[in-house]
């Protein structure tokens, strides 16, 4: 533990600083989708109150605006939470492929850590959680950009909450969303194999898009990892003599 | 539309649905652990997952696959700017001016 006898040790903040400035330009793609998110919540008929309410026990874009439909035309609930989990279900590979970098780290910051997990947090933190030793340093790199997210999506779904109605839809600020995981994904492609998964990966989805509540993105997922693992698989062999 | 108290429940669960697969392995953390191959061929989730959720995006317009359309140029604009400058910004300008630019040239 700290022996500086302060709230947080050095190494935390440290690893915090470099997180937040890492994940920061990365950060403006959650802004028009937390504002979308307000919005369509309030188009779903929810009060301000029942909004926020949602926004912060469900914090997931993807799940909340895959459930807003059902939730508004009465679906069953058990079809509600089912459509949740397959929207969430590649988590549970990002869950898997961050856990060992949570290692000599307590359950309290494990739980907060999970759910404050996101695609943009996950593809920024993955490499230097596994390849770190310091677990204080780990944890401050992981929770800045995962708090600052949480801030961001909370401030911006409430403005537009407030603000539907307001801003014109066609000027689709929602593909900043978009653009941000271009960002994300561009430098992880200059290695071969990772661009055989991201090209497998996103032609599977493609193909597969029609399949019923987004369970294609799950299958493209691991045809991407599958054709991952083979191109290096092969790209070594080709080295030996 | 008015909803009842039981829109609560809605909520906790979907919350559940929702954090549970995202803290599952965390919290388990080195009492489940995955054989080693797995976590090697897990390395590649990121990749696979960000572009199978860009592509049908920026691909996909109105049900069919078009190839040329205001969504996938400012994709490529983004990806040439996010490869070739170290500018942080960059990418965002350059695909919301090619969206834009390219949607009001169509006169859309």
């Amino acid at each position: 533990m700290p022996s500086s006898g302060h709230l947080f040790p050095a190494s935390f903040l440290a690893g915090a600083r470099e997180g937040f400035v890492t994940f920061l330009p990365l950060s403006v793609g959650l802004v028009p989708w937390a504002l979308v998110m307000g919005m369509a919540m309030t188009s779903a008929g929810f009060t301000p109150l029942q909004a926020m309410g949602m926004n912060i026990i469900v914090f997931a874009g993807t799940a909340q605006l895959g459930t807003l439909p059902l939730i508004a035309g009465e679906a069953p609930l058990w079809l509600i939470v089912a459509t949740a989990l397959a929207l969430n279900l590649r988590f549970v590979i990002f869950s898997a492929a961050i856990a060992p970098g949570f290692r000599g780290i307590g359950t309290p910051g494990r739980w907060l850590a999970g759910h404050l997990l996101t695609d943009g947090v996950f593809a920024t933190c993955l490499d230097r959680m596994l390849h770190t030793d310091d677990p204080h340093w780990r944890l401050g790199y992981y929770l800045a950009p995962a708090v600052w997210s949480w801030a961001l999506w909370q401030l911006f779904a409430l403005l537009g909450i407030h603000a539907a109605g307001f801003i014109p839809r066609q000027w689709s600020l929602e593909f900043m969303a978009t653009i941000a995981l271009i960002v994300l994904l561009v430098p992880m492609a200059r290695v071969r194999p990772m661009l055989v998964a991201a090209v497998v990966g996103g032609a599977s989805a493609t193909l597969l898009r029609d399949m019923p509540l987004r369970l294609g993105i799950v299958v493209a997922i691991c045809a991407g990892i599958a054709a991952g693992f083979a191109a290096e698989h092969w790209e070594h062999k080709g080295r030996q003599p | 539309m008015n909803y009842d108290a039981s829109l609560w429940l809605v909520f906790i669960l979907i919350g559940l649905a929702t954090t549970l697969p995202r803290a599952g392995f965390i919290v388990l953390g080195s009492r489940v652990a995955l054989p080693s191959v797995l976590q090697r061929a897990l390395r590649y989730a990121p990749a696979a997952a960000l572009a199978a959720i860009v592509a049908p995006d920026v691909l996909v317009v109105g049900g069919t696959v078009e190839v040329f359309n205001p969504k996938l140029a400012a994709a490529g604009a983004a990806v040439a700017a996010a490869a070739l400058s170290r500018n942080p910004w960059l990418p965002f300008i350059a695909g919301m001016g090619v969206l834009l630019g390219v949607r009001h040239m169509l006169g859309g």
